[in-house]
């Protein structure tokens, strides 16, 4: 699919951590998070980027000049608050890009998460309309790869917008970053003054209730390492193992003393939840000690800064005797 | 034929009695098992109110009866709306289904979904219900044009025609609104779990008014299945007899559809298991369907339960993996042409 390009495409020896060009308008070199070397005669200036990978560019402050969603940008929550003045929107549902008014606006450089268990970018993965993923087609693809941290999406966005002449030290920018550091910091605190306390992670429906599986949550593998005790449930889906499903009769199998509840619907998702009779079963969810939970949609040290500001209020709030569990 | 019609009323009501004493067996197998085991005399101890921990109390009373009680009206009612669409269309295939019932309710809860961003299933019920009612006007009006009015073979006609159309909607709708998507994939599939007291309380009304309705049919339906013309000589008005009919059809399956999401096979299967018990008299097999479907249903219901514990397999996916076999072995056992 690189073969028509302009440029060389190498797989790196090491897939590993990303390495910045020379100065800006020279030959441009970057290694991203799928392993593979993007090489151009040029910095790319002209971006159109996946809405997520288009989130963390702007807070790094590179525009991108035309953006594909998965749903309408102003539902988008990785996209709220944004100024989006002058970015083409190519594409508002998943799986759908207008790639002929794509083409239009001569990008250089295509700029997407990297999904490694699927082995695609976010709009040519499996599913995707044939004629969209050939977005591919206009110009190499770069992204941060999917993995087991949020913080490492962030800090390989931070080095593709470094290469991309970026300046980091920017006011804005810099702040950002020391408020997300901040909120790391109050994080650990927390739950370091609450070494007991225990959180699990749902995404309740009418039918069952649905626990998280850390290992493929990144954001959860993040709360557990800054000291977070998210519990694993113990008998995840075979056929889908991001989730352990519990029908509402066994609702209390676990008893934490924080529930985290899936934001990408949420308060909807609560509200189901509090009509089912065994909601209350759950100790923690009798004594309202729950708080939404991002779902695999943080992009920016700003929105993680701001949700792990609110997850640590939660964490001064919880009571470690609540649970048993 | 003239066989099952002449079958001793005796045994047959004897039959029926059997078969109650069984549906009462099903139910006490509902309220007793589930996906978290409890003790049977905990269930009782439950039943009677003083159970010692409060969870299973609340699990054995507030899902669990709530949940078979549902099962119960809902069976009911998808095995009385098979067996008066299969006499009414005189077709053995008919059922909610290939009358665009179903797809009429899938269409406006998706529509309520995506439009009126309704996410709660109390909301989804009057949905179903308004989308089943329009599918069934829809298919009832197109099927009218012409002199001899709505004959069975242009309601089916009609029904598989107006059935494309609203899941072509259903379907436009959920390609383009993921959100949508993740709350009806979960409907669609069809399921008891998660109903309880609202919901039994806002179909309830409906699904007994419906099952009375559908039991007093029977004699017009043994008329209409002789054929229009026939039916017209023995005196029967049959336009309108087939118009109260479908209103019970409609009531019924919009209630049934409406607490527990499109349902496939107890319409289609059960009035074919009455029959070959008791012959084409639909005085006998109406109220077979009436006991068969739901035990049938709620033991569908029960298997999905312990299967996938401490999960659960939603009854729809029960009744299609049990149903097709058995639909299969009764073609292959009978000859169902005899309707």
């Amino acid at each position: 699919m690189t073969a028509a390009l302009l440029i060389a495409t190498t797989v790196a020896a090491c897939g590993s951590d990303s390495s910045a060009s020379e100065d800006a308008g020279g030959p441009w070199k970057f290694t991203d998070g799928s392993g593979e070397t993007v090489e151009l005669e040029s910095t790319p200036t002209r971006i159109i980027a996946h809405s997520h990978a288009a989130a963390a560019l702007l807070s790094f402050g590179i525009r991108p000049v035309g953006i594909y969603a998965d749903v309408p940008v102003e539902e988008d929550p990785g996209l709220k608050d944004l100024d989006l003045e002058g970015i083409e929107i190519l594409g508002e549902t998943w799986g759908e890009i207008d790639v002929e008014k794509a083409a239009t606006l001569n990008p250089d450089l295509i700029v997407a998460d990297w999904w490694p268990v699927e082995d695609a970018y976010s709009g040519t993965e499996g599913g995707v309309k044939a004629e969209s993923k050939k977005i591919a087609e206009l110009a190499p693809i770069a992204g941060s790869a999917q993995g087991d941290s949020i913080v490492s999406v962030i800090e390989g966005y931070e080095d593709l917008a470094r290469s991309l002449g970026a300046d980091l030290s920017e006011e804005g920018v810099a702040g950002r970053k020391q408020r997300f550091e901040d909120a790391v910091a109050g994080f650990e605190a927390a739950a370091g003054a609450k070494p007991d306390l225990t959180a699990l992670a749902v995404s309740p429906t009418n039918e069952l209730l649905y626990v998280a599986v850390p290992e493929h949550a990144p954001e959860l593998l993040d709360f557990r390492r800054w000291g977070l005790d998210v519990i694993i449930p113990d008998d995840p889906d075979k056929a889908f193992p991001y989730w352990e499903n519990l029908s509402w009769e066994n609702a209390d199998k676990y008893q934490p003393d924080l529930l985290l509840v899936d934001d990408r619907s949420y308060p909807e998702n609560l509200e189901q939840a509090e009509k089912q009779p065994t909601w209350d079963t759950i100790d923690a969810a009798k004594a309202g000690s729950e708080t939404p939970w991002p779902g695999y949609w943080i992009h920016t040290y700003e929105d993680y800064a701001e949700q792990l500001e609110s997850l640590t209020a939660a964490i001064d709030k919880a009571d470690p005797k609540l649970g048993s569990s | 034929m003239a066989a099952g019609a002449s079958r001793d009323t005796r045994a047959l009501s004897a039959g029926l009695a059997g078969l109650a004493l069984c549906l009462l067996l099903v139910c006490g197998l509902s309220i007793a098992v589930g996906s978290r085991s409890i003790d049977f005399s905990v269930v009782v101890d439950a039943l009677g109110g003083h159970a010692q921990n409060s969870t299973e109390q609340t699990v054995v009373n507030d899902i669990r009866v709530p949940r078979t009680l549902l099962g119960l009206l809902v069976g009911a009612a998808l095995g009385l709306s098979g067996a008066l669409l299969q006499g009414v269309t005189r077709n053995p295939l008919a059922d909610p289904s290939i009358m665009g019932l179903s797809a009429g309710a899938a269409a406006f809860v998706v529509l309520g979904i995506s439009v009126l961003d309704i996410r709660d299933l109390g909301g989804y019920v009057w949905l179903a219900f308004a989308g089943t009612a329009v599918a069934a006007v829809l298919v009832y009006g197109v099927a009218s044009f012409g002199r001899e009015g709505a004959t069975p073979i242009k309601l089916a006609l009609a029904g598989a025609a107006v059935a494309a159309g609203l899941w072509s909607v259903t379907t436009g709708v959920v390609m383009t609104d993921v959100d949508a998507l993740d709350q009806i994939r979960f409907w669609q599939v069809g399921s008891l779990a998660g109903r309880n007291m609202p919901v039994l309380e806002q179909v309830a009304p409906f699904l007994a008014i419906g099952i009375v309705l559908a039991l007093v049919c029977g004699r017009a339906l043994n008329g209409i299945a002789l054929g229009d013309s026939t039916a017209r000589a023995l005196g029967q008005r049959v336009e309108a007899t087939r118009a109260l009919i479908l209103v019970a059809v409609t009531v019924l399956c919009g209630a049934a559809t409406a607490a527990c999401g499109p349902i496939v096979f107890v319409g289609l299967v059960v009035p074919h298991v009455a029959r070959a018990i008791c012959g084409p008299d639909y005085r006998w097999i109406l109220p077979y369907c009436l006991l068969l479907a739901p035990a049938i249903f709620l033991v569908c219901d029960v298997l999905g339960r312990i299967v996938l514990a401490p999960g659960e397999l939603e009854v729809g996916v029960v009744m299609g993996v049990l149903g097709a076999p058995f639909f299969i072995a009764l073609v292959r056992y009978r000859n169902l042409a005899e309707l």
